[in-house]
C-alpha cells in the first residue's frame, strides 16, 4: 500500500516552492508574518494533518518531490512498524497512524534514504527505487529474506 | 504539564507532527530529526526562537513556514534575547490578565547551529542564561557554519577540514580543540544542561523532556551530522552519529544543578575513533602518513574527556 | 496592580525623569534595556518603578542595547507593549535590530538621548546617533525639552500602536542639554495619560496560540522589494496619522504639536531650519535679529522620519535665504538634514538659497551670537541673491574658517 489518499492529501503538496503565484501585493502582510493555521488552531498538537486547516502559507501544502531523483518504495507485508523510519525522517514524511505505518508521503519525501538505512526487516521493508519505476513492478522485484552470512 | 508518553517509539509516532515538511534543508539533514522529536515530544504550545542559521533559512523561506507553532527569527546572534522578552511579556501579560488564554500551557525554546551558539550568539545566550528566563535552548551543532558553504567554527574539531580551516600540504585542518560549551553552560548555573544525540531517540527525547519541565534556562547540545560539509552519503546520518556516540567523539550524557553530572549512554565496545574519522571526507586527510599523530592527539583527547566525565560522574561534581 | 504614583500639576523634571514617567504612565509590558551616558536615568528611574511597585511590566535589565532591541523585538511579537532607552554606541550597536524591528512591524518606543558617537569617544549630545537611525524604517519624533520629551513619548504609543501605521517610534532629546536639565513639566494625570494611550490591541500575537504566526521569514529578489516598499509606504502614510494623534493630544494636554513648527516666519526674510535644543536658541536669536531690522524666523522639526517634504516647502515658502543646521559630523557630504531641506525647496516655485552650517560636535555649544552671524549671512545672501560664503561652513570651530563648494549662481 503506498501513498494512502488520505484527506489531508487535499492541501498537501499542491504548491511549488517559490510560491510565485500564491501571494500578489495585496497580500503582503505587515511584517512579512506568516500564519499556519486557517481558523482556530487550538490543540493543534493533538490533531492529526488530515484534521487540521493548513494556510496555504503551511509548508505542508507545498512539494519538494522534484528533488528526488530516486524513491523509497514501502513492503507493507515485511514491516514490523517499528517506526524507526518515523522518528528519524527529517522531512516528516513517513505517514503513521495509530502506530502503523501506511506509506510515503511522496510531496514531501527528498529520496534521501535514511528511512531505508534504519528499517531492520529481512528482507527491508523499504528500498529505493529509481523516482519513474512503476510502484507495482517494485513491489513484484521485492528481494527475498537474506540468509546470514557465514563468518 | 501534560507531556506525551515515550515508553516506547510505537507509542511515540502516535504524536502528531508539528514540524512540517518541504522545508529545505539538505536530505539526510539531522537537524530537522532533532526539531521534530522536539517538537513531537510535548503538546504544548510552543513559542520558538531561531537563530540565523540553516535551519532558520530553510523553514521560513517567504510565503512558506514549516513552523505549526509561533515562531520568530531576528538575526544571527539574538534568538535567546528574543525569547527572553517574549518569555518576559509572557509573564507581564499574565499578571495583567491580557493573554488570550491565560492558563494555556507554553514552553519557550530558541534553537542555534554551533556558530550562533559557541561564536556569535555567545554573549545573548550567556546573558540570556544569566538571567534565568524560562526557556530550553537547542544548539544544533553540526561543527562548522554550514550554512555560508562550511568554514570553522569554534565547535570545529581538531583535524577537520572546512574552508577556513583547510587541510593543505602544509596543515592538519583545523589546528584547536572544540570548546566545550557544555561546561560552559552548567557553570552558568544552569539547572539543566545535556549533550543528546539523535540517533540515541529516547535518550533525548528525555533530555528534551527535562529541560522542557525544569523552571529556568536550559541548555543542550546536539549532535548534527552534516552530510553536506562532514562528506558523507545523506543516508547515512544515523550510522555516522552511531559512530559518534560509540567512539565517544560525541559523549551523551546531562549535568544537573551545574554539578551532578550523570553519563546517559555508555556503549558496550567503545569503538576507535579512526572508524568515526574514516566514514567523513572531512577527515580524509588525517589518513596520511604525515597526519597519524593528530589521528593519537585525537584518541587522546577523548580518552582523557571520558576518563574526566566517569569521575566527575563518581564523584557528584 | 501598581501602587498608585502621584504627580502633580506642575513638577520640575529633567528630560531623562519626564520619558521615564511616560514609560510608567503608558504601563509599559516590558522594558528591555542597557544602560549608557546620558540615556541611563530613564532606565535606573524605571527600575526604582520596578522596585517600589509602581509598575506591573517586566523590567529585563540585559547584557548589551543589541539585546536589549532584540528582547524588546521578541516582547513586542508576544503582543504587548514594550519601550526602551539608549544613547550614542549603545544605538550603534542596535543598529541592525532597528532595521528588524521596523522590518516586523513592531510597534516599540525607543527613547534615544542623542549622543556624538566615538571616535574620539564623547559622551555630549548631537545628532550622530539620530542620524544613523535615519533609514531604519522608525518614526522619528524631536523634543526640545523636558516638557515635549514626555508628551511626544506618550503620543509615541499612540501612533507605532495605530494597525495602520504599526511602526517603531523614537522620541530624541539632546543628551544632557534636555536630559539634564530640570525643567517645568506639567504631566497628564496618570489616569488621562493612560486613557489618552488606550490599550495595546495585538496584532499577530505570538502568544495566542489559536493562530500560530511565524515571524522574520525569509525573502530573496523575489519578495522582499514589495515588502520593504510596504514599509515605506507605511511610514509615509503614517504622517495624518500623527498629526490625528497631535490633535487628539492637544484636546487632553491644551500643547499642540506639528511635524513642522514655525517661529516668526510669517514675514521671514531669512531663516535657521534645525533639530533639537538649538531651536530655542535660533528663536532667541532670530528675535534679535528683528531688532537689528531683519525680518528672521526659524523652522523646526518635530518629525524627522517621515520626513515633511512639503511642510518644509510650505513653512519655507517666502524665505530668500535658509540656513539648515546639520549637529552631526557630514562624512564627506552636505549635512543630511541639509539634504532633504534642500530636496525640498529644490521643487519649490521660490526655489530660495539654502546654505549648511555644522555646528555643536560633540556638546560644543552654539551661541546666540553663532546663531546671529548666520543670520547675518543669510541676510547678505538675501540681498546678493545667491550664496555669498561656502554652501557648507563651520560654526564655532577652533582655526581657520572650515567651508565646503561655492554657488554656480549668482
Amino acid at each position: 500500500m503506498q501513498d494512502l489518499k488520505l484527506k489531508a492529501a487535499e492541501k498537501r503538496g499542491v504548491h511549488q516552492l517559490g510560491g510565485d503565484n500564491l501571494v500578489g501585493w495585496d497580500e503582503v502582510t505587515q511584517g512579512i508574518v506568516l500564519t499556519s493555521f486557517e481558523g482556530d488552531a487550538t490543540d493543534v498538537a493533538h490533531k492529526k494533518a488530515e484534521e487540521r486547516s493548513y494556510s496555504d502559507f503551511n509548508s505542508y501544502t507545498a512539494t519538494v518531490a522534484s528533488w528526488r531523483v530516486m524513491k523509497p518504495v514501502f513492503n507493507i507485508d515485511v514491516c514490523i512498524d517499528c517506526q524507526n523510519c518515523w522518528v528519524w525522517c527529517p522531512d516528516s514524511s513517513i505517514l503513521s497512524r495509530d502506530k502503523q505505518m501506511l506509506g510515503i508521503d511522496y510531496d514531501h519525501c527528498k529520496g534521501c534514504e535514511v528511512c531505508v538505512e534504519v528499517c531492520p526487516t529481512n528482507p527491508k521493508s523499504l528500498l529505493m527505487f529509481s523516482e519513474y519505476e512503476d510502484l507495482g513492478d517494485a513491489l513484484a522485484s521485492w528481494p527475498e529474506k537474506k540468509k546470514k552470512e557465514k563468518k | 504539564m501534560a507531556i506525551t508518553s515515550i515508553k516506547n517509539l510505537k507509542e511515540f509516532s502516535t504524536n502528531n507532527d508539528r514540524f512540517e515538511g518541504a522545508h529545505t534543508l539538505c536530505p539526510g539533514c539531522a537537524h530537522s530529526m532533532i526539531v521534530r522529536e522536539l517538537m513531537n515530544c510535548t503538546d504544548d504550545n510552543l513559542v520558538i526562537a531561531s537563530n540565523t542559521g540553516c535551519l532558520e533559512v530553510s523553514t521560513a523561506v517567504y510565503p512558506f513556514t514549516s513552523w505549526d507553532t509561533s515562531w520568530i527569527h531576528i538575526g544571527f546572534e539574538n534568538a535567546p534575547s528574543a525569547i527572553s522578552g517574549a518569555e518576559a511579556m509572557h509573564k507581564a501579560r499574565k499578571k495583567k490578565g491580557t493573554l488570550k488564554d491565560g492558563e494555556a500551557p507554553v514552553k519557550f525554546v530558541a534553537f542555534g547551529g554551533d556558530g550562533s551558539t559557541y561564536d556569535i550568539g555567545f554573549q545573548w545566550l550567556s546573558g540570556a542564561m544569566e538571567r534565568g528566563h524560562d526557556f530550553t535552548y537547542i544548539c544544533l551543532d553540526n561543527e562548522n557554519y554550514a550554512n555560508t558553504g562550511g568554514q570553522r567554527s569554534s565547535a570545529t574539531p581538531i583535524g577537520a577540514h572546512t574552508s577556513t580551516a583547510q587541510a593543505g600540504t602544509h596543515s592538519y585542518g583545523k589546528k584547536q580543540k572544540k570548546k566545550d560549551i557544555v561546561s560552559i553552560m552548567a557553570a552558568h548555573g544552569a539547572p539543566y544542561v545535556a549533550q543528546l544525540a539523535p540517533n540515541k531517540w529516547k535518550a533525548m527525547a528525555k533530555g528534551f523532556q527535562k529541560a522542557l519541565e525544569t523552571e529556568g534556562p536550559c541548555f543542550i547540545n546536539t549532535v548534527s551530522p552534516c552530510c553536506t560539509e562532514w562528506k558523507f552519503e545523506p543516508k547515512d546520518t544515523i550510522g555516522i552519529t552511531d559512530l559518534a556516540t560509540d567512539t565517544l567523539m560525541f559523549p551523551m550524557y546531562e549535568i544537573i544543578d551545574g554539578h551532578e553530572l550523570n553519563i546517559l549512554y555508555r556503549p558496550k565496545n567503545i569503538l576507535k575513533v579512526e572508524d568515526y574519522l574514516g566514514a567523513q571526507g572531512r577527515y580524509k586527510h588525517l589518513f596520511k602518513p604525515e597526519n597519524k599523530h593528530v589521528i593519537e592527539l585525537i584518541q587522546k583527547n577523548i580518552d582523557d574527556d571520558w576518563a574526566m566525565l566517569q569521575r566527575r560522574e563518581e564523584a557528584r561534581v | 496592580m501598581a501602587v498608585e504614583f502621584e504627580v502633580n500639576e506642575r513638577e520640575v523634571w529633567d528630560g531623562n525623569y519626564a520619558a521615564s514617567q511616560a514609560m510608567r504612565q503608558a504601563d509599559v509590558d516590558v522594558m528591555a534595556a542597557y544602560p549608557i551616558t546620558p540615556s541611563t536615568p530613564i532606565v535606573e528611574n524605571y527600575g526604582a518603578y520596578v522596585a517600589n511597585g509602581y509598575v506591573d511590566g517586566e523590567f529585563v535589565m540585559v547584557e548589551s542595547e543589541h539585546a536589549a532591541m532584540s528582547a524588546c523585538i521578541g516582547a513586542s511579537a508576544a503582543g504587548g507593549r514594550v519601550a526602551t532607552a539608549t544613547s550614542s554606541q549603545g544605538f550603534a550597536l542596535m543598529v541592525e535590530t532597528l532595521y528588524q524591528a521596523s522590518g516586523m512591524r513592531l510597534p516599540i518606543v525607543l527613547n534615544v538621548v542623542n549622543r556624538a558617537l566615538a571616535s574620539p569617544l564623547n559622551v555630549r549630545g548631537d545628532h550622530a546617533d539620530m542620524y544613523l537611525g535615519r533609514d531604519s524604517g522608525w518614526i522619528q519624533f524631536g523634543a526640545f525639552n523636558a516638557q515635549e520629551a514626555y508628551d511626544l513619548a506618550l503620543c509615541a504609543f499612540k501612533v507605532a500602536e495605530n494597525h495602520a501605521v504599526r511602526l517603531p517610534v523614537m522620541i530624541h532629546q539632546d543628551g544632557f542639554i534636555t536630559s539634564h536639565t530640570a525643567q517645568n513639566v506639567y504631566p497628564l494625570s496618570n489616569e488621562d495619560a493612560i486613557k489618552f494611550v488606550g490599550e495595546i490591541v495585538p496584532v499577530d500575537d505570538m502568544l495566542d496560540f489559536s493562530r500560530p504566526v511565524t515571524y522574520g521569514a525569509q525573502t530573496e529578489e523575489d519578495w522582499h522589494f514589495e515588502h520593504k516598499a510596504k514599509q515605506h509606504k507605511a511610514l509615509m502614510d503614517s504622517m495624518s496619522i500623527i498629526d490625528d494623534v497631535f490633535a487628539e493630544f492637544k484636546k487632553v494636554s491644551g500643547r499642540e504639536y506639528k511635524r513642522v513648527e514655525s517661529y516668526d516666519m510669517e514675514d521671514a526674510e531669512v531663516c535657521v531650519i534645525g533639530l533639537g535644543t538649538t531651536v530655542e536658541s535660533a528663536r532667541v536669536a532670530a528675535k534679535e535679529m528683528r531688532k537689528e531690522g531683519v525680518k528672521a524666523g526659524v523652522v523646526a522639526i518635530r518629525c524627522f522620519r517621515p520626513f515633511p517634504y512639503e511642510e518644509v516647502r510650505e513653512a519655507l515658502r517666502n524665505c530668500k535665504s535658509i540656513a539648515v543646521t546639520d549637529r552631526s559630523s557630514p562624512g564627506g557630504a552636505m549635512g543630511a538634514f541639509y539634504n532633504e531641506v534642500a530636496a525640498a525647496m529644490m521643487t519649490s516655485q521660490s526655489r530660495p538659497l539654502v546654505t549648511n552650517y555644522i555646528y555643536g560636535l560633540g556638546g560644543r555649544d552654539i551661541s546666540i551670537e553663532n546663531l546671529k552671524t548666520i543670520f547675518r549671512e543669510q541676510k547678505a545672501n538675501a540681498d546678493a541673491g545667491y550664496i555669498t560664503t561656502d554652501i557648507q561652513q563651520f560654526t564655532n570651530l577652533r582655526g581657520p574658517k572650515l567651508g565646503f563648494c561655492k554657488t554656480e549662481r549668482n
